[in-house]
């Protein structure tokens, strides 16, 4: 295996690319050496064995990673394949069979030794199957537990299932609009961090009135990708079932982009978390006195991320105990860091076993 | 203008109930409703809608559609099925008070289920009778129901309607799922020794289970036919229609043309009706379809894939048009004389709830 180092600066190279680096955020070598440090207790984790306790312990990086990917966005997938390729084992990378071009394209901007290291699939071979030390999946919690009926015992299975994400709005909303309309519709709220729903403190039905300005405006200079037949059914429904609940309620309002499907921004008083149809739909609703996993519903178990504004430590920690993993600022919500606990799991320390002495 | 408008006439209950029982008589009588009648009457029916029908008339007065306004079926506002669970804007013509029944879409205790409610279910009944005859459906002989009876499943719309077949089309009935909700299958063996042809309707689930319970095949005597209805929804199965045939032919020793679909739901009075394979859903001639791109929210062209919009006059006491989240495509021009009909793709999967990775779902399926 090559040195960590060498690795580590063959990543950068990689990250330095505009293609890459639009997904993986940008990247330095002390970062790379810094998450190691974070991750594994030492950089040289992987290469020497250092002292633990009275022992002396060494890393051990699976031989194989299978990543099963999402065709959702391709920012999973690049995240996924960077730990893979920090700690040098070998990756087979399952991608959608519709194909994920924004990452696999951007594959040729890695250095040689690190393409070595990868394998793209578009189907799986038992062979495949049984080469993988660890199998990694993101998708569906039925894709999940599909994958995990494949799972044989001396293989260590990492889940990423079902996630939702939502954002709660305390003060400053004009700020809040622009940047909640930036997480909601990046990536067309097929992942995981996208905000779902948003929650008010204060005059929710004005808030709802400004992102709606703001989603248009940012359709403008980001128009959505073209919706299939099913995606547009499923916003026209949405927008049909809240048009009759709106002429009924004075509390529900609907807001949508005209002659086009491209956002839709629907004001209900309910506090119940209710998944989007997707495709840049979000419901805003006055926060609670109290937000805990009871108000919120059954969806709140797949929380992964609140993004709250302003941006508050004393009030990010009064969150800890709704099940989000995350809670970061409003419109950061898509651009996690390489340090974060991707759905509360270290993302290096995971993925490695440890060899002692004495 | 239409006619009641030029002479005042104010449409009342009975008046729109009994006209439209009466065109439904005759149509099942080989009186078809054709275009410009089934226009009136819907407009009519519209009319009368708006007027008694409060939660329906908001969503009409926010598209900015009256009785004024418009003056085509075409044109009269479809609501989506999902506003038959908002149960604090009950769909109806009448005080929930005076409703005899109420059916409940499907669904788990989580979930919240629609309510069409009825004050009368005299026409609902009618119209599942004269259906079956104006589109030349064969005779319900000896008939075994894979369905709890009504009795059981007071709230399933689809029970009631298996009832009617029980009581008003069918030479003799045999409900095969007693309370204990496991398939008695003797009374299905005893009846075909005697070689008399048989009917068999259920749900395609229920389909499954029946020939999951066989130990061995029954062929089932010549001329019997099975009628099946509905999907997998909520359950692990995913078979194509072809797949499903061919376990009817295996297990039951019927073909394809024997076998019935019917296509409805909770919030409609009428029924749809294919025979075989790859054959269009056929509708009675008080119901009319539309198949709507819901990209461009216009008609899609014929053969082309769009969400499927129904209007039955049947629904008197509701709401006629039901924007549906079922795929369709809409079959070729329809003629003047010819039943509306299109062909049924299936549910739409974006129907379902969704969230990160809900909505590619196919890491595997490569």
């Amino acid at each position: 295996m090559t040195p960590t180092s060498e690795r580590i600066q063959h990543l950068f190279e990689a990250c330095s690319h505009q293609e890459v680096q639009q997904w993986t955020g940008s990247i330095t070598v002390d970062d790379l050496h810094a998450w190691l440090r974070q991750e594994l207790g030492s950089e040289r984790a992987l290469d020497q064995f250092l002292p633990h306790g009275p022992l002396k312990s060494k890393a051990i990086a699976p031989q194989c990673i299978l990543h099963i990917v999402s065709g959702n966005t391709p920012h999973a997938a690049f995240q996924s394949i960077i730990r893979g390729l920090i700690i040098g084992s070998h990756n087979i990378v399952k991608i959608p069979s519709a194909g994920l071009d924004a990452f696999t394209d951007a594959l040729r901007h890695f250095p040689k030794p690190l393409n070595d290291l990868i394998e793209i699939h578009s189907a799986l071979e038992d062979e495949d199957w049984l080469r993988a030390d660890v199998v990694i999946a993101i998708g569906s919690d039925k894709t999940i537990a599909a994958i995990q009926q494949q799972i044989r015992p001396h293989q260590h299975f990492i889940a990423h299932g079902h996630k939702v994400s939502i954002a709660i709005v305390y003060d400053d909303f004009e700020t809040a609009a622009r940047r909640a309309a930036r997480d909601v519709s990046r990536f067309n709220q097929r992942g995981c961090l996208s905000i779902h729903a948003i929650y008010i403190q204060g005059d929710s039905m004005r808030f709802a009135e400004l992102l709606a300005a703001e989603m248009e405006e940012f359709s403008n200079t980001n128009p959505p990708d073209p919706t299939s037949v099913s995606e547009a059914g499923a916003i026209r429904n949405l927008r049909e079932t809240t048009r009759f609940c709106a002429s009924n309620d004075t509390s529900v309002h609907l807001w949508e982009s005209k002659d086009t499907l491209s956002w839709t921004v629907i004001h209900q008083s309910d506090p119940a978390l209710q998944l989007s149809c997707l495709n840049r739909c979000v419901f805003v609703k006055p926060l609670p006195p109290e937000l805990d996993s009871k108000i919120l519903g059954a969806e709140s178990a797949h929380l992964s991320t609140i993004a709250i504004h302003p941006f508050d430590e004393a009030k990010a920690t009064l969150l800890e105990n709704l099940p989000a993993h995350r809670i970061c600022s409003l419109g950061e919500s898509q651009k996690p860091s390489l340090f974060w606990h991707h759905d509360g799991i270290a993302p290096i320390a995971s993925l490695v076993k440890w060899k002692d002495l004495g | 203008m239409r006619i009641s408008q030029l002479l005042s006439i104010v449409i009342t209950h009975t008046s729109i109930s009994e006209t439209i029982k009466e065109c439904i008589a005759q149509a099942s009588n080989g009186k078809p409703l054709h275009e410009r009648d089934f226009n009136n009457l819907a407009l009519e029916l519209f009319t009368y809608q708006y007027r008694e029908n409060s939660a329906y008339k908001n969503f009409c007065d926010a598209h900015d559609k009256t009785p004024e306004s418009i003056n085509h079926w075409h044109d009269i506002p479809a609501v989506p099925t999902d506003a038959f669970k908002a149960e604090s804007f009950p769909l109806t013509t009448f005080p929930l008070k005076d409703t005899e029944k109420t059916f409940l879409t499907s669904g788990t205790t989580t979930e919240s289920r629609g309510r069409h409610h009825f004050r009368s279910t005299k026409l609902y009944e009618q119209s599942i009778i004269s259906a079956w005859r104006e589109l030349n459906l064969p005779n319900v002989y000896s008939s075994f129901f894979l369905i709890p009876p009504p009795h059981q499943s007071p709230q399933s719309s689809l029970s009631h309607m298996m009832g009617v077949f029980s009581d008003q089309l069918a030479d003799q009935s045999t409900w095969l799922i007693p309370e204990s909700g496991s398939i008695d299958l003797n009374s299905l063996t005893n009846s075909i020794k005697e070689k008399q042809a048989v009917v068999l309707l259920g749900t395609a689930l229920s389909f499954l289970h029946l020939f999951d319970s066989m130990k061995s095949p029954i062929i089932l005597p010549e001329g019997s036919w099975a009628m099946e209805t509905g999907g997998y929804k909520g359950t692990h199965h995913q078979l194509s229609k072809s797949e499903l045939h061919q376990l009817f032919n295996t297990n039951l020793g019927l073909h394809s043309d024997s076998i019935i679909n019917e296509y409805s739901m909770t919030e409609l009075s009428s029924q749809f009706y294919s025979r075989g394979l790859n054959c269009a859903h056929k509708g009675p001639s008080w119901t009319r379809i539309r198949v709507i791109d819901p990209i461009t929210n216009t008609d899609a062209k014929p053969g082309e894939l769009g969400h499927l919009v129904i209007y039955d006059l049947a629904n008197v006491d509701s709401v006629m048009a039901i924007r549906t989240q079922d795929l369709a495509m809409q079959s070729q021009t329809r003629l003047e004389h010819e039943n509306p009909s299109f062909k049924l793709i299936g549910r739409d999967p974006s129907a379902l709830p969704r969230g990160c990775s809900r909505s590619s779902d196919e890491s595997l399926s490569s």
